[in-house]
């Protein structure tokens, strides 16, 4: 007869800590925890600044919308303006009202397609300002996108050597398994931690974009109906 | 877009810090330390069964179930013991085959082993026991079971009588174990075996059995062995009462979950020997010195009521 004893084997000590992790995993491991680290750091330093341009930008519309309807002369708001770097809808007066008043310098007034080049001048700068307020969401996305598989391959490679070496030491206590296998997920947990904030602030930043690229579209309708009032009583 | 970095970075540089203060190691789970149970690795049949007791089956000696494990770990008991092992055979011409293997390979031990002097010496017996009753347990309950069979150990044991009886009965049986070769128990077996059927009706018989009657649960051998062996170590025999080999106790306890012994024992069968009330209390005894017990609570079922026969030669267990 053959007696097996159970034995508990003592566990390996393993610190499990955020630098232990990172500095017990591969190196293909620590590249790509590194790398979500990184985009993790950029993504954020890209939502703190769309935060405070689209804050501010909102402001300005606001501000700029008071001043507009306040009744006070275009002639002077443009005198006001038009020094200054403008953004958002002070940037489409100045440009509108520029055309305008090229329009009429000279001896002869190009009235006659005055109202498609104010259009047209509009269009131009709303897109560039909506490209303003776009830059870099692009890269919130593709962070929100490709982070969990960065991380996730990271989590497939340290597994992998996680087994070779269980395969190695022909353990399968589970105190062997574990330490790897919690290496490897950390890689997934950066991942995750880079990819939520990143989708979650591209979609608020794309619908907010959105929104202040159709205000000054409202605007620049606005704005375009109202010259040409002017033009065609001039006219 | 430096403003943004600047706070990411400040951001996560002290994420980074708090999770080195709030997560330092993983603390490691409290595991309840588990009992490890030695583990025997043994062939099915050795399982005992306990089986639905059937209230039609008489109380047996539980001895007399075990006639496998007698065979097979102790072939040559009945070469060393003519006279005992023919006390469970009734037939009488059949155990003269089987001792006469014995006398080549146990020159010391019976000066008489021949069993054709046995009948000769049948008329005998009368006068043979009075000298020797203190000397030799064997004696006394031997005449009832058996008018050939014992008579025969008489002669035997007038000759050897100085040596048995400092020696357990044990220590008699394992000279001959080593001069005996595997073909010759072999032999030995395939005699003794159709003998043994008329003693015992079955291998298994009806047992009074759990009273639950779960028939899937089963004490393993080893389970018995530690319990037998746990109580055998608490138990002091009467070792130099008369016939005290002969006094087998029968003691039925019940045991709580937590391996102690819930009221108090009883013992189930009786004897003419006078000897035979210190055998019982001794037996009472071990069994509450030995509590508690540790079994495995998952087949409580099975322990909960244990019969112990408690055999001088070899304690044996009834479920």
């Amino acid at each position: 007869m053959e007696t097996l004893v159970q034995s508990t084997l003592a566990a390996p000590e393993h610190e499990l800590s955020f630098f232990a992790l990172f500095w017990q995993a591969h190196i293909v491991v620590k590249i790509v925890m590194i790398g979500l680290l990184a985009a993790s750091v950029w993504c954020w330093a890209i939502i703190v600044d769309k935060i405070l341009l689209i804050g501010r930008t909102r402001r300005q519309m606001t501000r700029f919308e008071t001043v507009f309807w306040s009744g006070q002369s275009l002639e002077e708001l443009y005198n006001t303006l038009h020094n200054r770097v403008n953004h958002s809808m002070a940037a489409l007066f100045v440009a509108a009202m520029r055309e305008w008043k090229r329009s009429h310098e000279g001896q002869r007034p190009a009235i006659g397609s005055l109202q498609q080049r104010i259009d047209r001048v509009m269009d131009v700068t709303i897109q560039r300002e909506a490209e303003r307020l776009e830059n870099r969401l692009l890269i919130l996305a593709t962070v929100g996108s490709s982070a969990p598989f960065i991380g996730l391959f990271g989590t497939v490679w340290g597994i992998m050597t996680a087994f070779q070496a269980i395969a190695a030491s022909e353990s399968t206590n589970l105190a062997v398994v574990a330490p790897g296998i919690a290496e490897a997920l950390f890689a997934t947990a950066l991942g995750l931690l880079a990819a939520i904030p990143a989708v979650i602030a591209f979609n608020k930043f794309n619908s907010d974009v959105g929104k202040a690229v159709a205000r000054m579209e409202g605007f620049a309708d606005e704005f375009s109906a109202i010259l040409s009032r002017q033009i065609d009583e001039r006219g | 877009m430096r403003a943004g970095l600047i706070a990411s970075l400040a951001g996560h540089s002290a994420i980074l810090f708090w999770g080195l203060l709030a997560f330092p190691d993983a603390e490691s789970f409290s595991v309840p330390q588990v009992e490890s149970l030695p583990v025997d690795l043994i062939p099915v049949e050795e399982f005992t069964r306990l089986r639905i007791g059937e209230r039609t089956a008489e109380v047996r000696d539980v001895a007399a179930t075990q006639p496998s494990e007698t065979e097979v770990e102790e072939p040559p008991q009945p070469t060393d013991r003519p006279g005992e092992s023919q006390v469970e055979q009734p037939t009488p011409p059949t155990p003269s085959p089987a001792p006469t293997p014995a006398p080549e390979p146990q020159p010391v031990a019976d000066p008489e082993p021949e069993p054709e002097p046995e009948p000769v010496a049948a008329p005998e017996p009368a006068p043979a026991p009075p000298p020797e009753p203190a000397a030799d347990p064997e004696p006394a309950p031997e005449p009832a079971p058996q008018q050939e069979a014992a008579p025969a150990p008489q002669p035997i044991v007038t000759s050897v009588a100085p040596r048995t009886k400092p020696a357990p009965p044990r220590r008699t049986q394992e000279p001959p174990r080593e001069d005996l070769n595997t073909e010759e128990i072999a032999a030995l077996l395939n005699k003794v075996e159709p003998e043994r059927q008329q003693g015992n009706a079955s291998q298994e018989p009806a047992s009074l059995g759990s009273r639950n009657g779960a028939q899937n649960v089963r004490m393993s051998q080893s389970e018995l062995d530690a319990l037998r062996g746990q109580v055998a170590a608490c138990w002091n025999p009467p070792v130099g009462a008369v016939g005290a080999e002969e006094l087998k106790v029968r003691v039925q306890f019940n045991l709580s979950q937590d391996g102690q012994v819930s009221g108090n024992p009883r013992v189930l069968n009786s004897n003419g020997n006078p000897a035979f009330g210190a055998a019982a209390s001794s037996a009472v005894r071990a069994v509450m010195r030995c509590q508690p017990y540790s079994l495995p609570i998952a087949k409580y079922d099975a322990w909960q009521e244990v019969i112990i026969n408690f055999d001088p030669r070899e304690m044996i267990i009834g479920g």
